[in-house]
């Protein structure tokens, strides 16, 4: 029953990096375009994420609630450690969601919609880089638990974990991971010179992305930062990484050939390797603090609990995944035959 | 004031902007898909206006719900982590439950919102009623959560530790049923006068009054039903508190002496230095009746519990007679409701449409209120008679800008949201030209 419980924490993790993380990627996106390309950018992003886009951002609400239902002492830890982090989180999720639904359903059209859309652009940038931050937090190896309040200050307990260069490369790394995956998905949701912005926006957010990895691990290594360290000694995690770095030349063929779903699917493939190589290198140990390393798996809930919680998942999944499936199916976001697009 | 204190008013504040939202968007579903239906069946284009203007003010709130409660969820754990940590494991059935609630209400909501023209007319229509259905599904399973605060169970609480954990018996904890029922009565009650309020505000001042009569219409009838249920529903939460938190109910009526045959008190001034109310109504023996069926029941004073179990007895006072009053108040206006079904010419009557401009916000504040007496009336506890809010609160110093932070932020979406509303109401009144562009 465990097993159905982590299998639902990552399967959800999965689907919020991928699915939010678009999401967030469709902002940024439309925030580094010219003036111009904003404008179709906005309307592709309408027509395309619509439907979906609080979908998407449900599958952070399914994690919270499994790690806090089935692994209550580590979400204690990691809700307590990241308290500001997850507020700034939670003031971009907000903000930008809000801006995303107003801008096309405000009766009017007027100067608001310049708040709207720059609230959306901002939100959707800062908001990935707060949430890579809290992960970088946790994998950093400077938290510190400690209830002696009198040797360290607030700075020391709440904040210089998340507020340092190695949390931030972490965010900036998730955001460009955001771009790649928005840019490559909206690829085959245009024609024309919209197409082809689309496609230079792709190359240049894999570049920095690709750039962004490589100084983030070597950073991480020669700082000595524990999770970097392993990271680079584990042979799976380097595999996963090399695979979807030597992905990169099929993408780009898909994309030149016009291949509009397995382009999205390849790009899809190669977040989850990555992610896969972050996590295998070590799991469950996920929190590392400066003393120790803590496993998601310490005081798990009783069994009762689990396998509970294992059977509502599957309930949930049963429910939960042919609507929306069906739901991509029907705006057409998904194709289950390939079929190059050709006007 | 102290970090527990700030925490405290931070998760009021925001439980008390989420409820808001939280109603309206399980409740307007009902109404967009009536007057969807009656489109349908009459393709008569007023209708069609309506179900889509109503359609944006579920859009919006849903979002606006949406974000509020995912911003709830963190802040649970990062106000509260103590108790998070041990109600998780027991209570978290409810919520893994509404997270796929939610879940469908989104999935729903997608296929309602994008799917006019593209998809068959009644399977559109049919998603307009899951996104309502699972709406107060997801109600109901929150506030069962709530109900375990309450009247905890499916666990055994031994030398400060939970064992023997059931998360079944949690869910089903003794109170879930007559909370889940009251609430969802207010949602409709408060949601139905709001929105026929607005419409009857625009009839008021003679604004597109044919759309706004079919609006009013549909709006006021759900809310009308449910204000009658409304007191048979209070009665059962009453004998629960009555059994289950008697110091609650001692509160709610400020109650300080233990008596046989009580008398239920209305309004008055409470003291709680002197421990005493003044300038009150009485009903002789009137609150042994409603809380215990016996004219002759004893119900227990605040004054024979241990000090340092008491709840703040003036705030839940105050709060719970306004929540009477208000709920008798809208009882009467859905009676007006329904006599006026009869005698048609009181709709030409303006005072007939300003009380129902002037009773528009008042089911709101008496949700509000209601939930001031379920929380407030069980402090000191987090989790009646077994945590202590104070143990519960985070280590983490500062709580008064975490509490300004979100004051700022909900504060902001509460102003938009409000503006928001004012410019859709006010593009109805204007000619159905640029309808065509959004269908």
């Amino acid at each position: 029953m465990l097993y159905i419980v982590l299998f639902f924490l990552l399967f959800s993790l999965l689907l919020y990096v991928l699915l939010g993380g678009a999401d967030f990627g469709a902002g940024i996106v439309e925030l580094f375009s010219s003036a111009r390309n904003k404008e179709h950018t906005r309307d592709t992003i309408y027509r395309v994420m619509g439907p979906i886009w609080e979908a998407n951002h449900i599958w952070l609400i399914i994690m919270l609630v499994i790690l806090w239902v089935a692994f209550p002492a580590y979400f204690n830890l990691m809700i307590i450690y990241l308290h500001i982090p997850l507020s700034l989180v939670l003031l971009g999720i907000t903000l930008r969601g809000v801006a995303f639904v107003f801008r096309h359903y405000d009766a009017v059209l007027d100067k608001s919609q310049f708040w709207y859309n720059w609230l959306f652009r901002i939100g959707s940038f800062v908001t990935p880089i707060f949430l890579g931050m809290s992960f970088g937090a946790l994998i950093g190896g400077e938290i510190i638990i400690t209830e002696d309040y009198e040797t360290f200050g607030f700075y020391d307990l709440f904040m210089q974990h998340w507020l340092n260069i190695f949390a931030l490369l972490v965010g900036l790394f998730y955001a460009a991971l955001c771009a790649f995956l928005a840019s490559t998905f909206l690829i085959g949701e245009a024609d024309g010179k919209a197409r082809k912005h689309y496609a230079k926006n792709s190359a240049f957010f894999t570049l920095v992305l690709v750039v962004l990895g490589v100084i983030l691990i070597s950073y991480g290594y020669f700082t000595g930062i524990k999770f970097a360290e392993d990271f680079i000694q584990n042979p799976v995690s380097l595999a996963c990484v090399g695979l979807s770095g030597i992905l990169l030349f099929p993408l780009w063929k898909f994309i030149k050939k016009e291949y509009r779903v397995a382009s999205r699917y390849l790009a899809g493939f190669q977040v989850v390797l990555i992610l896969f190589a972050a996590l295998y290198a070590h799991f469950p140990y996920i929190i590392i603090t400066a003393e120790e390393e803590i496993s998601l798996l310490n005081n798990i809930a009783p069994e009762s609990t689990i396998s509970n919680l294992a059977i509502m998942l599957l309930i949930g999944g049963f429910v939960i995944l042919p609507g929306l499936f069906h739901l991509m199916k029907s705006f057409n976001m998904i194709k289950v035959l390939e079929k190059p697009e050709k006007d | 004031m102290e970090n527990l204190d700030y925490a405290r008013l931070q998760m009021a504040f925001t439980l008390g902007f989420h409820i808001i939202f939280a109603c309206i968007g399980m409740v307007m579903p009902f109404f967009m898909v009536v007057s969807h239906h009656k489109w349908l069946k009459t393709r008569n284009p007023i209708y069609k206006r309506l179900t889509m203007a109503w359609l944006k003010g579920v859009a919006i709130f849903f979002v606006t719900g949406a974000v509020s409660g995912t911003a709830l969820s963190f802040e649970l754990g990062m106000l509260w982590p103590e108790f998070m940590k041990h109600a998780g494991p027991i209570i978290g059935m409810p919520f893994s439950l509404e997270g796929a609630a939610f879940f469908v209400e989104a999935i729903a909501l997608g296929f309602y919102l994008y799917g006019w023209d593209k998809l068959p007319e009644k399977f559109h229509w049919f998603t307009g009623i899951i996104i309502g259905v699972s709406g107060v599904a997801s109600g109901i399973l929150v506030v069962s959560a709530n109900g375990w605060m309450n009247a905890p169970s499916g666990f055994e609480y031994i030398n400060g530790e939970f064992t023997n954990i059931d998360p079944v018996a949690a869910f089903l904890n003794p109170a879930w049923f007559t909370q889940a029922l009251h609430m969802t009565l207010a949602a409709f009650v408060a949601t139905s006068f709001g929105v026929a309020g607005i419409h009857a505000f625009q009839i008021f001042r003679k604004r597109n009054v044919e759309l706004h009569t079919k609006a009013f219409k549909i709006a006021i009838v759900f809310g009308a039903v449910a204000a009658f249920l409304q007191p048979i529903s209070g009665d059962l939460s009453a004998k629960d508190v009555a059994e289950r938190q008697p110091v609650k109910l001692a509160a709610m009526e400020a109650h300080y002496e233990t008596q046989k045959g009580a008398p239920l008190y209305i309004g008055g001034i409470v003291d709680e230095e002197n421990r005493t109310i003044s300038h009150k109504i009485e009903i002789p023996k009137a609150l042994s009746f409603l809380a215990f069926g016996d004219f002759d029941a004893e119900v227990k004073g605040l004054n024979d519990f241990p000090d340092d179990e008491l709840p703040p007895v003036a705030i839940v006072h105050y709060a719970f007679q306004t929540m009477i009053g208000i709920g008798t108040l809208l009882m009467f206006a859905g009676l007006i409701y329904f006599i006026s079904l009869r005698k048609k010419n009181w709709l030409q009557n303006k005072y007939y449409w300003l009380l129902f401009i002037v009773v528009a916000p008042l089911g709101f504040i008496a949700i509000e209120a209601g939930w001031i007496v379920t929380e407030v009336g069980r402090q000191p506890w987090i989790i009646h008679q077994i945590m202590r809010t104070e143990d519960a609160v985070t280590p983490m110093p500062g709580m008064k800008y975490s509490f300004f932070y979100y004051l700022f932020l909900y504060t902001v979406l509460a102003i938009t949201v409000t503006w928001l509303m004012n410019r859709q109401i006010k593009s109805l009144n204007q000619e159905p030209e640029d309808e065509d562009k959004t269908t």
